[in-house]
C-alpha cells in the first residue's frame, strides 16, 4: 500500500491530505488540520457577552456568522431561564441582511478566487495563476467589497463587526443608510449579471433546468464546462445526505434530506466526536478537527444541503443529473448566491426603521445561569454555538462549525462526507479539487 | 517603469481576518500596479510556497499575519516548524510588517499560552516577543487592521525614507489619532450624556457600555470601515483592538472605580473628574432629546 501526503493550499488556512492507494486508486483519505488556536478555551471564565466579540475571531471570513450564532445562544439562555427576549422584526431583518452580505461575498470570493483558478490549473498543470493579472479578478474583488459594504452600513465594519446584542442589534440606521446599502447591492447584482450568470438575475432565478444555465456564456457556464471535461459531474459523490439545522426563508424549521426525501430534524441528534484528534490522544491523533454526526450518520452541510432541503427546482435538476457530485456542489454556491441577493434586496426595501433596534433583557446578565444553543446557517453550512454559563460567567463554550460536518474524519467502515467523496479517485489533483469543492475553511475547523 | 515592490505574506496563528480585510482595499488596481504579491497563502500569487522557500531571492516586504511561536507543536506551516520558515524569510526581507494585533502583540490567541505565543517584537506590552530586537519591523495592530493602514504604510516605506513610528512601532499617521476622533457621539461625550441603552443613535458609549474609543489609538473613525461606518457609528463600543492589551475582559462593560469610569488617554484623573462634574451639571436639552424627532 502506498501512502502520499500533500499540503492543500489556497483554502482558508491549510490542510494536509493523506491518501492511501491501492492499484492507483485512493482507498482511504485522512484530512488533517493543524494550527489550533483554542477560542473555546480562551472564552472560559470570561463574562458572557465577551463571546459576542471573541467568537467572530474564530474566522476572518465568516465573522458575522459567529456573532449571530453567539447572540442566539445567549438569547436562548434567557429563554431557558424563563425570559423570552423580544427581538423586533427590524433587528431580525438586519441580522439576516448582515449574514447574507457575508454569504454573498463568500460565494463570489470562493468561485472567482478559488474555483476558477483551480479549474484552470486542473486543465493545465503549468498554470499557477496570478490573481493580480486578470481583469475579472479585480471586478470580482470590487463586487465582494460592495457586498460587505452593504452589510457594513448595519454592522459598522467587516470583518469583525460587533453589532448584535441579546435583545436585538446595536445599530439604529437611517433611511439614507438603507438607500446607500441598496446602491451597493445593485452593483453586486450588475457584476453577477454580467460575469457570474451572464443574464439578468430574475431570468437566472426562473430557471429549473441545468441546460438553461449551461447554454448562456458566463463564468458559471465556463466552470460547468470545465468540470464536465474533467469528469467532476461523476466524481466527488458522497452519501447524498443533507442537513440544514439553521433557519432560512426558503424552508420551515430544521431539515434533513436523504437524496430528495426531506424530513424534519432536531439538533438533539447532533453528536460531536473527538476521534482521531489530538484532543483525544496526543500521540495517535492526527488532526485538530473534531467531527460531527447526525444520528450517527455523516451528512453534508452547506449551500447544496440548503437548496436540497428547500427543494429548489434548479438545484433539483442538477442533482437529478449529477447527484451530489463536485459539480453539483460548486453550482449550488452560485445558485444560492442569486437567491440571497434577491432576498436581501427585498429585506432592504421593506426594512421598517420605525421599530426599535433593541429591547434590553430584564434579567441582569450577571445573574444569568444556564445553558443555551444558537444555530444558524453560515456560508459553509450549519453552525452551532453551545454555551454554559454560571452567574454571567462562561463555564463552557462549544462551537461546531460547518467544516467539522463535511471535513471531519470518520473510519474506514464509516468515512466522513469528504472522505467518502475522495475514496476511489485515481489522482491527487482530482482529490485536491474534490476536497476544495466543500469550500474548506481550516481556521473554522480548528477554531 | 519603476520596478514593482515585492511582497511575501506569511500566516502564523490567525483567523485570516487581516487577509480578508486587505481584500477590501478599494483601489486595488492602483495597488497592484506598484506591488507584486509573490506569495500569499489565500490569493493566487506569482510563485508557490515551496519556490519561495527554496529560492534565495530577496524581497521588499514580508507581511506577517497572526501570532507567532517558537514551539513547533503550536505552530507549523506546510509540515515545517514555523521558525524555520520565518527566519528564512525574515533574512531576505527589507521590511517586516506585522499585520494586525496578533502579529504585533500576540492578540487574542496569545491568551491561550502567553509564555509561548507572542507577537513579533512584543508580548502584550512587554518588549521581546518572537524576536528580542529587530530594526526593520513596523507594527500595524487592529483586529483586523484596516486595509488602508496596510497599503498606505507599504507606499510610505517604498516612496519615502522615513516613517514616523510611536513607541509601539505603529505608524503615527494612523495611530496618533484615537478611535474617539471622528465618532459621531463626541458631543455626548463632552457633555457627559451617556447612551441610555444600545440600539440608538444618541448618547456616548463610554459611561456604561465599555467604549474604549478615548483610549485606543487608531484613525478608524476618521477613515471609516468599508468606506461607510465604524463600530461606534453602528452603536457598539470600541473594543480597543489596536492596543497591546486587546482583548480586555468584559468588553461591553465600563470598569468603574467608585462609580467613576476610566479616564481618557492623556488626562489626569483629578482634572478629568472635576471637568466632568461641571459638564454633567449642564442640562443641554438638545442632547437629551432624540436626534430625529417626528413631532417637531
Ligand atoms: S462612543 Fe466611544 S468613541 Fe464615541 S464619543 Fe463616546 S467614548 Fe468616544
Ligand atoms: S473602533 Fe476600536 S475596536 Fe473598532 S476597529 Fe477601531 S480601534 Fe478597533
Amino acid at each position: 500500500m502506498k501512502i502520499t501526503k500533500e499540503i492543500i493550499e489556497r483554502i482558508e488556512g491549510e490542510a494536509t491530505l493523506e491518501l492511501e492507494w491501492d492499484n492507483e486508486q485512493v482507498t482511504f483519505a485522512k484530512i488533517k488540520f493543524f494550527n489550533y488556536r483554542g477560542i473555546e478555551e480562551i472564552l472560559k471564565k470570561r463574562p458572557l457577552l465577551d463571546a459576542l466579540a471573541l467568537t467572530p475571531r474564530v474566522c476572518g471570513i465568516c465573522s458575522h456568522s459567529h456573532a449571530i450564532a453567539s447572540v442566539l445562544a445567549i438569547e436562548s439562555i434567557f429563554e431557558n431561564q424563563g425570559e423570552s427576549l423580544h427581538v423586533s422584526q427590524k433587528a431580525n431583518d438586519i441580522r439576516e441582511i448582515a449574514l447574507n452580505a457575508e454569504k454573498i461575498h463568500n460565494h463570489i470570493k470562493w468561485y472567482f478566487f478559488s474555483i476558477l483558478p483551480e479549474l484552470k490549473r486542473v486543465a493545465d498543470p503549468t498554470y499557477h495563476g496570478n490573481a493580480y493579472k486578470e481583469k475579472q479578478w479585480f471586478q470580482a474583488q470590487n463586487a465582494i467589497m460592495e457586498s460587505l459594504k452593504m452589510g457594513a452600513h448595519f454592522t459598522g465594519q467587516w470583518p469583525h463587526g460587533s453589532f448584535v446584542m441579546a435583545g436585538g442589534v446595536t445599530c439604529d440606521p437611517l433611511q439614507s443608510d438603507v438607500v446607500s446599502a441598496i446602491g451597493c447591492l445593485d452593483s453586486v447584482i450588475s457584476f453577477c449579471e454580467e460575469h457570474f450568470y451572464g443574464m439578468p438575475l430574475e431570468e437566472f432565478l426562473s430557471f429549473d433546468s441545468a441546460l438553461q444555465v449551461m447554454s448562456v456564456p458566463s463564468a458559471l457556464s465556463y466552470g460547468i464546462d470545465e468540470m464536465l471535461k474533467q469528469g467532476f459531474d461523476r466524481l466527488g459523490r458522497s452519501y447524498d445526505r443533507f442537513l440544514a439545522l439553521g433557519k432560512s426563508y426558503m424552508y420551515e424549521g430544521s431539515l434533513k434530506a436523504s437524496k430528495t426525501a426531506v424530513l424534519g430534524a432536531d439538533v438533539k441528534y447532533v453528536q460531536e466526536s473527538l476521534e482521531h484528534t489530538f484532543f483525544e490522544d496526543k500521540h495517535k491523533g492526527y488532526t485538530y478537527s473534531k467531527s460531527a454526526q447526525y444520528k450517527k450518520s455523516y451528512c453534508e452541510v452547506g449551500p447544496l444541503a440548503r437548496l436540497m432541503v428547500a427543494k429548489e427546482p434548479l438545484m433539483r435538476d442538477f442533482h437529478r443529473r449529477f447527484k451530489d457530485a463536485a459539480l453539483t456542489r460548486v453550482v449550488a454556491r452560485a445558485v444560492e448566491c442569486a437567491h440571497l441577493i434577491a432576498r436581501t434586496k427585498q429585506l432592504l426595501s421593506k426594512l421598517n426603521l420605525k421599530e426599535p433596534s433593541f429591547y434590553p433583557p430584564k434579567k441582569d446578565i450577571h445573574s444569568l445561569s444556564g445553558e443555551g444553543v444558537g444555530i444558524i446557517e453560515a456560508p459553509r453550512g450549519t453552525l452551532i454555538h453551545q454555551v454554559d454559563v454560571r452567574n454571567g460567567v462562561i463555564e463552557l463554550y462549544n462551537i461546531i462549525t460547518p467544516t467539522v460536518w463535511n471535513l471531519g474524519n470518520g473510519n474506514r467502515e464509516n468515512p466522513s462526507t469528504a472522505q467518502k467523496a475522495i475514496i476511489g479517485l485515481n489522482s491527487f489533483t482530482k482529490a485536491d479539487f474534490i476536497l476544495k469543492s466543500f469550500d474548506v475553511c481550516s481556521v473554522c475547523t480548528t477554531q | 517603469m519603476k520596478h514593482k515592490s515585492t511582497i511575501v505574506w506569511l500566516q502564523g496563528l490567525t483567523c485570516n481576518g487581516n487577509s480578508h480585510s486587505f481584500l477590501n482595499y478599494p483601489q486595488m488596481p492602483s495597488f497592484a500596479s506598484s506591488f507584486e504579491m509573490i506569495y500569499h497563502p489565500l490569493i493566487c500569487g506569482a510563485q508557490s510556497f515551496s519556490t519561495v522557500l527554496e529560492s534565495n531571492e530577496h524581497f521588499d516586504f514580508l507581511i506577517i499575519e497572526g501570532a507567532l511561536s517558537h514551539d513547533e507543536r503550536l505552530l507549523q506551516r506546510f509540515g515545517i516548524p514555523f521558525y524555520e520558515i520565518l527566519d528564512n524569510f525574515a533574512k531576505r526581507a527589507k521590511h517586516i510588517i506585522c499585520a494586525g494585533s496578533c502579529a504585533s502583540f500576540g492578540g487574542i490567541f496569545r491568551l491561550r499560552d502567553p509564555e509561548k505565543i507572542t507577537g513579533a517584537l512584543f508580548s502584550g506590552k512587554e518588549k521581546g516577543g518572537y524576536w528580542l530586537e529587530k530594526s526593520n519591523v513596523v507594527n500595524i495592530p487592529g483586529c483586523p487592521l484596516h486595509p488602508r493602514w496596510l497599503v498606505e504604510t507599504l507606499f510610505a516605506l517604498r516612496d519615502r525614507d522615513t516613517l514616523l513610528l510611536d513607541e509601539f512601532l505603529r505608524p503615527k499617521e494612523v495611530f496618533a489619532y484615537l478611535a474617539h476622533h471622528g465618532c459621531l457621539r463626541n458631543e455626548y461625550f463632552e457633555w457627559k450624556v451617556d447612551s441610555k441603552q444600545l440600539g440608538e443613535k444618541e448618547g456616548c458609549l463610554f459611561y456604561e457600555h465599555g467604549c474604549q474609543g478615548p483610549m485606543s489609538h487608531a484613525n478608524c473613525n476618521k477613515i471609516l470601515w468599508n468606506g461607510v461606518s465604524s463600530k461606534t457609528r453602528a452603536g457598539s463600543p470600541c473594543l480597543g483592538c489596536t492596543e497591546f492589551d486587546f482583548p480586555r475582559r468584559a468588553l461591553f462593560e465600563t470598569q468603574k472605580n467608585m462609580s467613576l469610569p476610566q479616564t481618557p488617554f492623556g488626562i489626569s484623573k483629578r482634572a478629568y473628574y472635576t471637568v466632568a462634574g461641571v459638564a454633567k451639571s449642564f442640562k443641554i436639552e438638545r442632547l437629551e432629546k432624540k436626534l430625529i424627532d417626528e413631532n417637531h
